[in-house]
């Protein structure tokens, strides 16, 4: 009796023993923010039902207060060299996230090559695969909307400025340290760094999601029945539907996906002759020369409200956009098919079509979305 | 003493419960399947001239949903993976070389004795939506939806062709297969060993023989012969594709 009772209580304990080996006691925080609590919070997307769920990676977890300090870090113009300029500079929420330039300029006055774009939709473009690493810019340079953000700080043509200066004025501002705290847990401010910096600012942009509540949006969620008959043509053009209409394809949803209308493939749309295209684009990332001139195809939601168009900006308004598609736009080798398709039968388009199609996307204009509390400027 | 001995069963299921988390478990083991691109036999290139009968062709794009991946054993089948999303041609890519996809999945250790697969998107997921699935699900791709049919676009084969050989193209391939009434499932009978980790299955799509059966070529010259239909109705040319992709594969 006695020996079983000891034995059990030597089981049991060799049991908590080894399940104890797998659950060590938390160190005790030491350091100059510890004072102040970490109680993250998770953060829940907004989105409408018919986007798909929002990918978030697995080692920058959304949280409220990592979104809060992204959100104040997006619009802080302590990131530039100069202290004008902010991820926002380029970024503005009345112009759905791009700049409304051609190029946008940086804090010394030098103007890049290219147009900003525009970040509505933005945490939709993740790989498909661990080969599809490239996907962010216009050319896909980066792999992560972390990785990403780290980018303009330093970028002579941008921000210019430092990280390394940049987070030693995070240490010493009134504020940032305890936010870094709050956001992720740091227990002193030396453990600020920038990749803490970039992944807030990250997840301040995975917020950046349209509201589900333009003309497009509400068509197809049944709570309006009709569109009118021109965005309705433009609609079944857009898609590929409108065969039993007497409507043209256009091969638009080819490029543009459906739901959000986000695009995240690579494209050469015959925007110039392929023998005199000066900016490479996607070939500069993969070294293939296959690549020239291929840029990513944007979202088209609030398109209407992200211009100019094009990576250079070329297109001032959506009858420009979408001429250049039906009318002008140039054969390449390494085009998709649909574009060479497009081109090889644009005998068939009217300008009927050309207006068809710009009133179905200003259906896709979503202002509740640029008016959104939530993402507008903290300061 | 009842007690104690219920004590002491309940310790030693403990500390067998909390150790065993740490052992393999012997009855399974880890397959590795690989997709392979081919055309005519050699591994497909992207914008490589290809000879397609009198002419000839390129391919930009091929990828195409697998559902219910199984392992036979006889009449018994093993799932291997209810869907993926395999795509040969991939968006960043240094070269031209179609991609090999490879997929991994624990299953029973065993001898098999085939495999079958369903190509394209089973009817009951092919009646959800990209947004009835989490982030990186397969199914998760809006553009791989077409709303217009009401269902996932099975797999696409792009390309281009000269049929008069005079260096500007004048076929435009876009093959995007889709609907329920294309959904297609074929076995394969062949021997397969799955004892270790090392274990291992190829799976090779070669898309002349898409395009090429029975000694004759599918005819991109011909009307209507150069892209699946938009109309849901009309699933002619998917429905001849779709058969084809029996004769298409080969598993080794």
């Amino acid at each position: 009796m006695q020996k079983s009772i000891i034995f059990s209580i030597f089981a049991l304990l060799i049991g908590l023993i080894a399940c104890d080996q797998n659950t060590p006691e938390p160190p005790e925080e030491v350091g100059d923010l510890v004072q102040y609590p970490y109680e993250p919070k998770s953060y829940t997307i907004k989105k409408p039902d018919h986007y798909p769920a929002v990918p978030v990676p697995a080692d920058n977890p959304m949280t409220y207060d990592g979104v809060q300090l992204g959100r104040r870090l997006f619009y802080d113009p302590m990131l530039s060299g100069n202290n004008t300029m902010s991820c926002a500079s380029c970024h503005l929420p009345s112009k759905n996230f791009t700049d409304g330039k051609q190029f946008s300029t940086g804090i010394d006055g030098i103007q890049g090559k290219r147009s900003s774009m525009s970040l509505m939709n933005i945490a939709y473009i993740v790989p498909d695969n661990p080969a599809d690493t490239f996907l962010l810019f216009w050319d896909g340079r980066t792999k992560s909307l972390e990785s990403q953000a780290l980018l303009p700080v330093e970028d002579p043509i941008e921000m210019h400025h430092q990280w390394i200066n940049v987070v030693e004025d995070f240490k010493n501002h009134p504020d940032y340290p305890v936010l870094f705290r709050k956001a992720f847990g740091i227990t002193d401010r030396s453990q600020i760094t920038k990749e803490l910096a970039a992944k807030a600012i990250a997840q301040f942009e995975r917020i950046l999601i349209g509201s589900g509540t333009s003309v497009y949006d509400r068509y197809i969620n049944g709570e309006i029945s009709l569109l009118q008959d021109e965005a309705l043509d433009g609609k079944l053009m857009f898609f590929d539907e409108g065969n039993p209409f007497g409507l043209p394809d256009a091969e638009c949803f080819h490029c543009h996906g459906t739901g959000t209308l986000s695009g995240r493939g690579f494209f050469n749309n015959g925007l110039d002759p392929f023998d005199l295209i000066v900016d490479k684009g996607r070939e500069n990332v993969t070294g293939n020369p296959n690549d020239r001139g291929k840029f990513r195809a944007t979202t088209l939601m609030n398109i209407e409200l992200s211009a100019p168009y094009m990576h250079d900006g070329r297109f001032s308004n959506l009858n420009q956009v979408v001429d250049h598609y039906l009318f002008d736009a140039h054969p390449t080798p390494y085009a998709n098919p649909n574009l060479n398709l497009l081109i090889n039968k644009r005998q068939i388009y009217t300008s009927y079509h050309r207006t068809a199609l710009v009133e179905f996307l200003k259906t896709l204009t979503d202002t509740a979305f640029i008016n959104n509390p939530d993402i507008q400027s903290p300061f | 003493m009842r007690y104690i001995k219920f004590l002491f069963s309940l310790s030693a299921l403990f500390f067998f419960a909390a150790c065993d988390k740490h052992h393999e478990d012997g009855e399974t083991t880890e397959l590795t399947i690989t997709f392979k691109a081919l055309y005519n036999g050699q591994p497909l290139e992207k914008n490589k001239l290809y000879d397609y009968s009198t002419y000839k062709v390129e391919f930009s794009q091929f990828n195409t949903y697998l559902s219910d991946i199984k392992l036979l054993q006889g009449t018994a089948e093993t799932l291997v993976s209810e869907i993926e999303w395999v795509n040969f041609t991939p968006d960043f890519a240094t070269d031209n070389k179609a991609v090999d996809v490879t997929i991994k999945a624990t299953v029973p250790a065993g001898d098999y004795t085939g495999i079958k697969m369903g190509y394209g998107v089973k009817p009951s997921l092919n009646a959800k939506r990209p947004s009835d699935f989490a982030a990186g699900h397969p199914l998760n791709k809006e553009v791989e939806f077409w709303p217009g049919w009401k269902s996932y676009i099975f797999n696409k084969i792009e390309g281009q062709g000269d049929s008069d050989n005079d260096g500007t193209p004048d076929i435009f391939m876009l093959f995007h297969c889709g609907s329920d009434k294309v959904y297609r499932e074929y076995s394969f009978e062949q021997e397969i060993h799955v004892h270790d980790a090392t274990s291992s299955l190829t799976v090779e799509f070669d898309l002349k023989n898409l395009f090429y059966t029975s000694n004759t070529w599918w005819d991109l010259t011909a009307s209507g012969n150069q892209a699946t239909s938009n109309l849901a109705t009309d699933v002619r040319v998917a429905q001849i594709l779709m058969d084809n992709f029996d004769e298409a594969t080969t598993v080794k």
